[in-house]
């Protein structure tokens, strides 16, 4: 064991344990970019005021997510006595007074918005956390720290573990820890599932020096952020990661690239790399080992290709982020055409699990073929929108059901898509499917990297295609013919179709497109129209509905619609003409209409009257 | 926000930055945060530090949505294009926002008053369908309500 890691990892752990001991109440606040989107940041104040006002002793910090995005701001306390942790959601600005009296100044608790007892017995009022609905079943061990350390705290981290893989990994030859990733079976997290120790093996055997690292935390997956979720939880288990494959790969400096969409994680980042560089984790002489490494936090500025991995690497090279023609791979000629390894977030992040506990322990957590627990946010069509933490192998269905909540109201599911705009789109008769990588190859499309969007019966699947259609044209990098014109192409076709103007041979041309695309260079252009073609797979009819007569059987594209006043004499509608956006309500003296050629489809007109309003099909 | 910046001041602004060790784009960051946009006089002055062409600079901003080539607006409604948001009537909100405005995604009015900008998902999907006024993250909006941020925004009320 390595000496100085010995002494301040003694020494964090001692202030941890004073910290918990210290007789104080101790609040967490959980401040992650989805609570701060809920007022997290004004609760976390409103309490600070009220603690003090009331001259409380009360210690108050701040923490990552628990999942519960929905629910934020969530906040635990923990009782004086340290026996006893209960976590509270919906603890908003308004609800502080009453919260601080019951839990604080009563030093009670608050049943009407408790999630459940963390630490210490549950009580008839409140159950264990671990048999929350949403929380049975779920193995935390990437998300173990999330909710419970603060992220800006490093001794909190190194109290819990931290580090303990990698020092693990510092006394061990490359080979050897190579060769224990590939025993654990960890496959890349980022969609493709490739296996981390064969990557990190090219990396390990290239010629030239020195070799660098990127973390790909670019996350442009819309409807994604498990990558979030970790940066802004636990950035150390990351950087930790980065440590143990610099250790397998004698590579002397790693690029952590995040998304400019993620300020806080950008923070969260850059704070915990200056804090292991103040200990010594990180630098010129990584913990008086004599091996150097150190970490960039790299900032990008707004391009989804870049989350391709040449792209990234063109990215931070200073170049467009366009992807470049392979080979040569990144463990060849990556950053400055140097030696690169990339790896997703997540797969860094299970590496120090792997060494802390061994093999067998990590990839035991199922009999799943793909090895480990697999982090996915659940949105869309969805009551509960979060982000859970599970072996991989749990059917679709019952991550929406068990975890999302199921769907607003009940209303029948009609599809989802497993994982970015790429991954394409299944019907609900695919809702079955196990989550692992298999049944998805299988079908011709990828479980991407953990961010699944359910859509329901009121969704048009042309509407969708458009939509990822679209997203795909607008982040085309515009090297290959095949992808930029292929996506405006497709965009084109499928404007049509949604404006009434469908033609037979429009799914003629979207095979066409199909094949011809998948010559594009890179995987955004190959696998563009993995939408549609899944699409005219599972929901034929409704392209077919709409070429041939006309008709949007969901009554929500605008260009097949027409907005009618039923009941011109609803007094609810003055106020409807007036928020109407192009002035298409006119007061025709006694009574409204609507100008079909002013409308533009919003709906705001039957959102304010919605019993004088009335949708109808444009062309039947 | 800083006026015009002066040649002498952005040559400060960038004097350690080094293409070599892959600062183009913290360097084109650092401008934009100081400034509020990357100047045609910042591309000359980046170009140079680096040792490269305005060219291969602007074929940056152009290529990254965040960079601006012009002042932001003084007020501004980022449309989130999650989609979470498209299935809860996104896309009828940025129909109303472009037309209460006046201004299609990524413009903004010829005085600088207000802006319109298409926003990525950053995962706070609970809060769907939303947009960003002035940077601050307005949720479970409806098409009404959009207008009549919109409105606001615009300074008719």
């Amino acid at each position: 064991m390595n000496d100085r890691f010995t002494a301040i990892a003694a020494e964090a752990r001692e202030g941890w344990e004073a910290s918990r001991a210290s007789g104080r109440e101790q609040v967490n606040v959980c401040l992650d970019t989805s609570s701060l989107a809920r007022g997290g940041a004004e609760t976390l104040a409103a309490l600070q005021e009220a603690v003090a006002a009331k001259g409380l002793n009360v210690d108050i910090q701040t923490t990552g997510s628990w999942g519960f995005c929905w629910l934020e701001p969530t906040v635990s306390v923990r009782s004086a006595a340290g026996t006893r942790t209960v976590l509270y959601h919906s603890v908003t600005p308004d609800r502080v007074e009453e919260f601080v009296q019951a839990t604080l100044v009563e030093a009670g608790e608050f049943p009407e918005l408790a999630l459940g007892v963390v630490e210490g017995a549950p009580s008839d009022a409140i159950g264990a956390l671990e048999d929350h609905p949403f929380m049975r079943g779920q193995i935390r061990r990437l998300m173990a720290n999330c909710g419970q350390i603060d992220p800006e705290n490093i001794d909190h981290y190194l109290a819990n573990g931290g580090y303990e893989g990698f020092v693990e990994s510092l006394d061990m030859e490359p080979e050897a820890i190579i060769e224990l990733m590939l025993e654990s079976g960890l496959g890349g997290r980022g969609g493709a599932g490739f296996p981390a120790g064969r990557k990190w093996d090219f990396l390990r055997n290239a010629t030239a020096e020195p070799r660098y690292l990127v973390c790909n935390a670019d996350e442009g997956d819309p409807g994604a952020w498990v990558n979030r979720i970790l940066m802004e939880g636990d950035p150390h288990l990351i950087i930790e990661g980065m440590l143990i494959a610099a250790m397998a790969t004698n590579s002397i400096e790693g690029y952590i690239y995040i998304r400019h969409e993620y300020p806080l994680a950008i923070e969260r980042m850059n704070v915990a790399v200056e804090q292991a560089r103040e200990r010594g984790l990180l630098g010129e002489d990584v913990l008086g080992s004599g091996k150097a490494f150190d970490l960039v936090v790299f900032v990008g500025a707004g391009s989804y290709v870049c989350g391709e991995e040449t792209g990234l690497i063109n990215s931070i090279d200073g170049y467009r982020g366009m992807p470049r023609i392979r080979p040569p791979f990144p463990a060849q000629a990556g950053l400055w055409n140097l030696p690169t390894n990339v790896n997703n977030v997540e797969t860094y992040a299970n590496a120090p699990l792997v060494l802390r506990h061994g093999a067998e322990w990590w990839s035991g957590v199922s009999d799943d073929e793909a090895k480990g627990t697999k982090m996915f946010t659940i949105s869309g069509a969805v009551n509960q929108p979060g982000c859970v933490e599970i072996p991989f192998g749990l059917s679709v269905r019952d991550l929406l059901e068990k975890y999302g909540g199921g769907t607003p109201g009940g209303a029948p599911l009609k599809g989802y898509q497993p994982g970015g705009p790429l991954s394409g789109v299944l019907s609900a008769e695919e809702a079955d499917l196990p989550l692992t990588l298999a049944p998805f190859r299988d079908r011709g499309l990828f479980l991407g990297s953990g961010g699944i969007v359910f859509f329901d019966e009121t969704t048009s699947v042309v509407d969708l295609c458009t939509y990822f259609l679209g997203f795909a044209e607008d982040e085309s990098c515009g090297r290959c013919t095949t992808c930029f014109q292929g996506t405006q192409r497709a965009v084109e076709i499928l404007r049509r179709i949604g404006n009434g103007g469908g033609r037979d041979s429009d799914l003629d041309k979207f095979e066409d497109l199909i094949q011809t695309m998948t010559w594009s260079n890179c995987l955004h252009g190959s696998f563009a129209m993995t939408t549609v073609k899944l699409a005219l797979r599972y929901f034929r009819d409704e392209f077919e509905t709409l070429i041939r007569e006309k008709r949007d059987p969901t009554r929500s594209l605008p260009g097949m619609i027409t907005y009618e006043i039923t009941s011109p004499g609803d007094p609810a509608l003055a106020e409807a003409a007036a928020i109407c956006p192009t002035e298409a309500i006119v007061d025709a003296g006694s009574r409204f209409e609507i100008v079909d050629e002013l409308c533009i489809r919003c709906g705001a007109c039957a959102e304010v009257a919605p019993n004088a309003v009335t949708v109808r099909d444009r062309f039947v | 926000m800083a006026a015009e910046p002066t040649t002498r001041e952005l040559r400060e602004l960038v004097a350690e930055y080094e293409f070599e060790r892959g600062h183009l784009l913290p360097a084109l960051i650092e401008i934009q945060e100081r400034y509020g946009y990357v100047s045609p006089a910042a591309i000359e002055v980046l170009a140079r530090q680096m040792r490269t062409t305005p060219a291969l600079v602007y074929g940056a901003v152009s290529f990254y949505a965040d960079f601006r080539t012009e002042p932001p607006p003084e007020r501004e409604i980022a449309w989130c294009s999650g989609p979470a948001c498209r299935l809860r009537g996104g896309d009828r909100i940025r129909e109303a926002l472009q037309h209460t405005l006046g201004l299609p995604l990524d413009s903004q009015s010829e005085d600088g008053a207000y802006g319109l900008r298409l926003g990525q998902c950053n995962g706070t999907c609970s809060e769907a369908p939303q947009v960003w006024v002035d940077g601050e993250v307005v949720g479970d909006l409806t098409v009404a309500g959009a207008v009549a941020i919109a409105r606001d925004v615009k300074g008719d009320a």
